[in-house]
């Protein structure tokens, strides 16, 4: 009896779901549209960002349409979640370009997806531009089609590094990192011990990495290991939420010393940590920014994210938040620019022109400074090294991934 | 023509029904794998390193690695006939973590970095591998084998005791599922141009066991059904935003509810020979 | 740095003896694997953090958690078990893989994929003795693993449900001639495992002081690795494997690398399933091992 009827209503439920799904779909095209897609994920481990990513483009594009649209035309962005699947990142780019005609895309966020994504983006010729990976050489495998609003951690290290080396006296180090994230071990097996010997700084465990992987909740061998050693600073290189847990036990085994990694270290999260271990790392945006710009992006951002469901109330505009934000508004100032008309027929022609446009570009005002992409796809443009002390990021050093007197800087 | 959209989502599917046809075929002798994961990503990474380092032609490429996969099948199944049901599911969690871990720390092929390099195949030949191979089962199901399977399956025993040699069908299944996954894996590689570790994890071995009981775990065909709701599901779930793989996860439960046996089996291929029959 | 080390995998252990246990329970009685324990585990974690932000003592949280995770056990068990009692072993693990998909996208969609994390940590006392140092959770996560295990094995060796559950272990339909229902057994052992797993979670919560819906997935891996260690019939071998597993990760990490460690813990695994298929403290009936 009990088991025929909740068959009964699965039958049911499964009868209404396909016809919710038959029917959207179908949108009238009223008026003339410019289609940009974004590819976020808003679901598992990196959820939180995805759907800070999408309260962000949704603000963008009420903004624009609300000022009258591109050229006459209405702004849509087509959003979809690659659930952190790489997989899923693919077929959401074959979606946008080849389904909704997008012009241009944002995203996909992390490193193992643009792998993925970037080499369907040359296929499908149209831009894609990652608002997070930071991995080296990512973009420059995808040329000409890839773009990243991030910059290369190793050209970003070879500031952060000096700064860490001089506010800490720095002279040995013990490196720790995720072994199973791809730009986490890479940062920490290649990069950093390749900056320390550049500074002169000894990296106490060089000849016996240390590691842990990607959902560890144990690191306490390892940072046992690290204060057997005695150094003076420590490497952490992961993404923050993993970083929380190796500062947490360093903070619990009394091993107080300054830290320094990479952009994935960025968050407010990490600061709530230990308040008492110094954090060094770059960032080309912060929530408490100064200049107009900034501000006037957190202030608008800000309450649109704390009001949303599913976003912790005290969440503040990410790094990635604002490189999306950036990414779109220089696709957006691409069509302008160029005569994009978002005419089906001249498709291919316009994504073209973005394209164009993005290797040309020089001085895009961004939130941070002036924006621009080398050779490679990745960004020129400015950052900060941000030391985390007592809950709060203060930015130190400003720097430019760029030659000194290039416009982007 | 078909939007290019379905076509990826039709290639991850030829893929998955590959990687589920590798756990069809040991389930057939009444073994459960949750380790295929592990031959996907052996197949993987030598198919990649014999097209990219090498220059061997990808057919080639992709046969050699499935005989080398099929082999350490093999090998991996005789220990394996000391263990059965869950304990031997488990031993083969096992492998596979172990095979993942082992890629993770290999960085002649780039570690956790990954490995590049790749030419991109299209559509069509990742199908041509995935028809031919389900034909195969599909002529392997009406053959003397299949029975001689089935029988180990169900009264190992007496299988033994009509002389059946039941070492040789255990472990011959085992290789020649491990040969499959590598296909699979070799495919996966050459249709996304990157690999790393975390490619091949325990999800990806769940991923393939759900493709088969979904679909059907009595006929081979059930793997393609299995495959392709696995792959369209949460495609046509994104209207539910936040909450798409609680809702995946709901209707996996109530498909096993209402079908437990999967969608297609036996007994609706019957009722469909007797229509046409009558 | 040795007896420091020791330490560290004697917690870590301790932590894998429970959920290992809270596997073991379900399979050793029911054949069955739970995959969803690693996210009963996790919301454990979720219960205990929230009652201990409330203010309330830890005990009140340890059983808030237990509570919290048996009752979703419970639904589990009904849904997920329940219907497919007489199904390959196969169909119910698979199942509870649907309940493992909703609670993380659920708790992902309540609490957020950031860390949640302790504003400081609650029971931050430290005990020094030479050269090694304990914090004070790390001696109650030990000490409350020893507690809930003796509690468990004189629930199942020397009481009338105890027995009940071994006859229903032993053969499901001689248990039913001998007037045991097996009915209200089952969802007991799931809610007693769920119990095991919400325990652990707010423990090594409390522990670790920063938890996301997916801390459970790494962690349930490792904890099946324990329960075959130890094996699925014996619940002291789960206490004797928890540890063993646990200090052997440690020791990797610290004179091997830490790279092979997951390599070394998974081979431990496979070597003993091939060598003492019954577990080290034996009891587990290979042999006849249910059907797939």
């Amino acid at each position: 009896m009990k088991s025929g009827l909740s068959r009964a209503l699965c039958v049911a439920g499964l009868g209404a779901l396909l016809i919710a799904t038959a029917g959207p779909g179908f949108a009238q095209q009223a008026d003339r549209e410019i289609v940009l897609g974004a590819i976020v994920p808003s679901s598992g481990p990196f959820a939180e960002w995805g759907r800070a990513n999408t309260v962000t483009l949704q603000m963008i594009e009420k903004q624009i349409n609300g000022g009258g649209g591109i050229n006459g035309a209405k702004l849509r962005i087509a959003i979809l979640d690659d659930a952190t699947k790489p997989a899923q990142a693919t077929n959401n780019l074959r979606k946008l370009a080849g389904d909704d005609k997008a012009l241009a895309v944002a995203g996909p966020l992390t490193s193992s997806a643009a792998e993925v994504t970037f080499p369907v983006a040359n296929e499908m010729k149209i831009v894609a531009t990652s608002q997070a990976s930071s991995k080296p050489g990512v973009a420059k495998l995808n040329r000409p089609w890839a773009f990243r609003n991030t910059i290369d951690e190793g050209v970003l290290g070879r500031t952060t590094v000096p700064y860490y080396k001089k506010s800490f006296n720095i002279k040995s180090v013990a490196i720790i990192f995720d072994a199973k994230d791809a730009t986490a071990a890479t940062v920490g097996s290649r990069i950093m011990p390749a900056l320390m010997k550049e500074n002169d700084i000894e990296v106490l465990n060089a000849s016996d990495p240390l590691s842990f992987n990607t959902g560890d909740l144990d690191v306490s061998a390892q940072v046992t290991k690290m204060k057997a050693l005695n150094p003076d600073g420590v490497v952490v290189s992961a993404d923050y939420s993993q970083a929380v847990t190796v500062i947490r036990e360093m903070k619990r085994q009394g091993m107080i010393k300054p830290v320094v990694g990479s952009t994935q270290l960025i968050s407010s999260a990490i600061l709530k940590a230990a308040p008492e271990i110094p954090i060094v790392a770059p960032a080309t945006f912060y929530a408490t920014m100064k200049g107009d710009k900034p501000e006037k992006f957190v202030n608008e951002l800000q309450p649109l994210l704390r009001k949303t469901s599913g976003l912790p109330p005290e969440i503040e505009p990410s790094m990635y938040d604002a490189n999306i934000y950036e990414i779109v508004s220089i696709y957006i100032d691409a069509i302008k620019a160029t005569g994009v008309t978002g005419k089906p027929e001249d498709l291919e022609t316009d994504r073209a022109k973005i394209r164009d446009y993005m290797a040309k570009l020089a001085g895009f005002p961004g939130l941070g400074g002036p924006i621009g992409f080398n050779d490679d796809g990745d960004a020129i443009k400015a950052f900060y090294i941000l030391q985390g002390e007592s809950g709060a990021w203060q930015s130190k050093v400003r720097g430019c991934s760029a030659a000194p007197g290039h416009p982007g800087c | 023509m078909m939007s290019t959209y379905y076509a990826g989502l039709l290639a991850d599917v030829g893929i998955l029904l590959l990687g589920a046809l590798s756990v069809y075929i040991i389930l057939a002798t009444g073994q459960l794998s949750l380790g295929n994961a592990g031959f996907m990503g052996i197949g993987a990474y030598l198919t990649s390193y014999l097209t990219v380092t090498m220059g061997v032609p990808l057919t080639l490429a992709l046969v050699i690695a499935a005989a080398a996969s099929g082999a350490i099948g093999v090998i991996i199944g005789f220990p394996a006939l000391r263990l059965r049901g869950i304990y031997l599911a488990m031993a083969t969690l096992g492998f596979g973590e172990m095979v993942r871990s082992f890629f993770l720390n290999f960085d002649a092929m780039g570690g956790a970095g990954g490995f590049h390099g790749m030419r991109h195949v299209s559509l069509g030949y990742i199908w041509t591998w995935a028809a031919a191979i389900l034909l195969l089962v599909a002529i392997l199901e009406h053959s003397q084998i299949w029975l001689e399977l089935r029988a180990v399956r169900d009264d190992e025993t007496a299988a033994a005791l009509v002389g059946l040699d039941t070492t040789t069908i255990k472990v011959g299944a085992f290789g020649f599922a491990a040969a499959v996954a590598a296909i699979a894996g070799g495919l996966f590689a050459h249709h996304h141009v990157y690999i790393e570790p975390g490619n091949f994890s325990f999800e990806r071995s769940i991923d393939f066991v759900l493709a088969v009981i979904l679909g059907g775990s009595t006929v081979g065909a059930g793997a393609l059904v299995g495959a392709l709701l696995l792959v369209m599901l949460p495609e046509h779930l994104r209207f539910l935003a936040d909450w798409r793989f609680a809702v995946f996860g709901g209707l996996l439960i109530a498909m096993l509810l209402v079908r437990r046996q999967g969608i297609l089996d036996r007994s609706l291929f019957r009722f469909f020979e007797f229509r046409r029959s009558a | 740095m040795l007896l420091q080390q020791l330490v560290n995998g004697l917690t870590l252990g301790a932590v894998y003896t429970l959920i290992a246990l809270s596997f073991s329970l379900v399979m050793g009685i029911l054949g069955v694997l739970n995959l969803a324990i690693a996210e009963l585990f996790m919301l454990g974690g979720y219960f205990g953090f929230a009652a201990i932000l409330a203010k309330l003592p830890l005990p009140v949280a340890l059983l808030a958690g237990m509570a919290g995770a048996a009752l979703v056990a419970a639904v589990i068990e009904r849904v997920g078990y329940q219907p497919f009692r007489d199904a390959p072993v196969v169909t119910p693990m698979l199942s509870t893989l649907g309940f493992s998909i909703i609670l993380q996208n659920v708790a992902t969609n309540i609490w957020g994929s950031d860390p949640l994390q302790l504003p400081d940590e609650v029971f931050g006392a430290r005990f020094t003795l030479g050269p090694v140092s304990a914090s004070a959770m790390q001696l109650t996560i030990v000490g409350a693993t020893v507690v809930l295990v003796a509690l468990l094995a004189f629930v199942v060796q020397r009481t009338a449900l105890g027995r009940a559950l071994r006859a229903v272990a032993e053969n499901r339909d001689v248990a039913r001639l001998l007037g045991v229902s097996a009915g209200p057994l089952t969802l007991l052992a799931f809610m007693l495992s769920g119990a095991l797993a919400g325990a652990a979670g707010v423990l090594i919560g409390l522990h670790y002081a920063a938890i996301t819906p997916y801390i459970g997935v790494e962690i349930g891996l490792k904890a099946i690795a324990v329960m075959v260690v130890g094996g699925t019939g014996r619940i002291w071998g789960a206490l004797i494997a928890g540890p063993l597993i646990g200090v052997a990760e440690v020791m990797t990490t610290a004179y091997g690398g830490s790279q092979i460690r997951d390599f070394v813990v998974y081979g431990l695994m496979i070597v003993i399933l091939l060598l003492r298929p019954q577990g080290l403290l034996g009891g587990a009936r290979t042999e006849q091992g249910p059907r797939v």
